[in-house]
């Protein structure tokens, strides 16, 4: 397990404890996942800490109806149990009734790469950012992890987290929520990327470095609101845009970039690498699953030196 | 003998022929249970809708919309002219409540099975807060074939919210589709304290709404009311065709003598 796996298992119950140090109304709800890494803030907080049981849809209510009488409410179990099981319950109890509180997951995209399907999540962020009165976001570090709860647990909306298991390695400055930050400046191609592929594009823009294309590295860890600023001044320096992400390729960041750049540029040529329209039957380590679905800067270089040429 | 709140039941008559939709036999159902919880908790305890009540009432059987405006409208949530406006475009009142918008609608329900583990989160916010509040919540028989209502039984038990009452309106709706064994075994195996009244009754409503509140045990309620589909008027009694239906004249005729003789 490398070192950035370990930072964002350690980072998440530290931070819960953190924000329970900030405001005595926030209230954590789990489904019998990380039950034991928040024993420090069940500790601290034994009146605002409870491990329901394994019925995700209620978990997912029960939070609504917390928030609904003034408390913040953290609710934290797998993806899939919260995002597709629970879907309804985020769409009504939630979102329809205009209410505040924070879903975390964990084991979104194919980070259970063993466990197959069941615990697999590809849709996650789409799904969630197509409800009103919700804010989606992506932290794969533990800096951003930490900051982005601390600037959102007491959004005046529903924000969805999805923690990725694997972490991009680097170390971001200046993260803030519904803003995209520019990693590395460049004028040929703007590079797009979200979660742990945000290391992709660093190594296919070193690929780039080396035929003389300079790669701009755009990186997003929030999906909705989506930072259409930053996205639409890069390419309408570049006027060609790439997007690596860990999700289905529609409604989550492609499909959302590709709406905001062509707005500034029709002319843009585009193209984009996600998870495909069909399920990941393999199984194997993280690293396994990503090389086989072509995540890899050598697999991808040729789709970006296309647009290039 | 006319049957209880006829003019309850004429109303949400009235809703149903001059919005041209709504549920009448399931609002029927479970009318003379909601007046009994407005005028003997809901309504006491608030007197100028601003202040939070000690007591609030979910209608999680969305369907029954009719019935909780009817009353709404008896206590003084609602105005006549807001009723005349039920299911036109910009009326605050659908098929379906919206509390965002209906006065004294405590969740916007519609899709079963939302409306109790809400509530459980209500509940357990009040027990965390150390609050006397105390949340009623009417649930369908046909609606406790939901998944998360026994999800909610589970959680309101290991709570021990003893500030959560459910009251389930056991029309047999669920009999002609999958029948329950019996409900009240059902949330008795739960864990939960469990009561059991005529729904039709005032009197034993009243008795099994008090119990409920002022039971010492450390467990949710539940109050399995028996209930008739349609009750009051032997046309719409039981299952069928009028589970949606928009009487005609004639209908409606027969509707009136039923309620008024």
């Amino acid at each position: 397990m490398s070192a950035s796996v370990l930072d964002m298992k350690a980072a998440f119950p530290k931070a819960i404890e953190k924000i329970g140090k900030l405001s005595d109304k926030v209230v954590v709800v789990v489904g019998d996942i990380g039950h034991f890494a928040l024993q420090g803030f069940a500790k601290d907080n034994p009146n605002r800490y409870y491990n329901l049981g394994i019925l995700e849809p209620t978990l997912v209510s029960v939070c609504a109806g917390l928030s609904k009488e003034g408390y913040i409410p953290i609710g934290h179990t797998i993806a899939p149990f919260i995002a597709e099981r629970s879907l309804e319950q985020i769409k009504l109890d939630f979102c329809y009734h205009s209410l505040a509180g924070n879903l975390i997951t964990v084991g979104s995209s194919f980070d259970y790469a063993t466990l197959g399907c069941t615990h697999h999540c590809y849709t996650d962020l789409g799904l969630l950012s197509s409800y009103p009165n919700t804010e989606v976001c992506y932290p794969s570090s533990a800096r951003e992890l930490v900051a982005l709860l601390i600037q959102k647990y007491d959004s005046s909306r529903l924000t969805y987290y999805r923690m990725s298991r694997a972490s991009h390695g680097v170390n971001l400055p200046d993260i803030k929520f519904g803003t995209n930050i520019v990693v590395r400046p460049g004028t040929d191609i703007t590079l797009l990327a979200s979660g742990p592929q945000l290391k992709t594009a660093l190594d296919i823009s070193t690929l780039l470095d080396d035929k003389g294309y300079t790669a701009e590295i755009l990186y997003c860890h929030t999906y909705k609101p989506f930072d259409t600023n930053t996205l639409q001044e890069s390419v309408s320096k570049t006027g060609k845009l790439f997007v690596i992400e860990e999700h289905i390729y529609n409604g989550g960041l492609a499909s959302t970039a590709l709406l905001s750049a062509v707005m500034v540029d029709h002319n843009l040529k585009f193209d984009y690498h996600c998870i495909p329209d069909t399920f990941i039957r393999k199984y194997g380590t993280y690293p396994e699953i990503c090389e086989g679905l072509g995540f890899s800067a050598a697999a991808l270089y040729p789709k970006v030196i296309n647009l290039l040429q | 003998m006319s049957p209880l709140n006829s003019d309850l039941r004429l109303r949400i008559v009235d809703l149903v022929c001059s919005g041209g939709g709504g549920h009448i036999p399931s609002s029927f159902s479970v009318i003379d249970i909601l007046d009994c919880v407005y005028s003997k908790y809901i309504r006491p305890h608030d007197f100028d809708h601003q202040q939070e009540s000690k007591y609030t009432f979910t209608l999680s059987k969305g369907h029954a919309a009719c019935a909780l405006y009817s009353v709404l409208h008896k206590y003084g949530y609602l105005t006549s002219a807001d009723l005349e406006t039920y299911l036109q475009y910009s009326s605050i009142l659908g098929g379906h409540p919206d509390c965002t918008k209906v006065p004294g609608a405590e969740a916007s329900t519609g899709s079963l099975g939302h409306g109790l583990p809400f509530t459980v989160g209500r509940a357990l916010a009040a027990k965390i807060a150390g609050s006397d509040k105390v949340f009623f919540v009417l649930v369908g028989d046909g609606e406790c074939h939901e998944g998360t209502i026994w999800e909610s039984a589970i959680v309101a038990n290991n709570l021990n919210l003893r500030n959560l009452v459910v009251l389930v309106d056991y029309n047999k709706s669920s009999d002609q589709i999958c029948p329950h064994n019996s409900l009240y075994e059902q949330f008795a195996s739960f864990g939960w304290y469990c009561l059991k009244a005529d729904g039709h009754d005032p009197d034993q409503i009243n008795a099994a709404m008090q119990n409920a509140v002022e039971s010492d045990t450390s467990k949710p309620r539940v109050i399995v009311f028996d209930t008739i589909k349609g009750y009051g008027v032997p046309m719409l009694e039981g299952h069928g065709p009028w589970h949606y239906k928009i009487p005609n004249i004639e209908e409606l005729s027969i509707i009136r003598e039923a309620l008024s003789s």
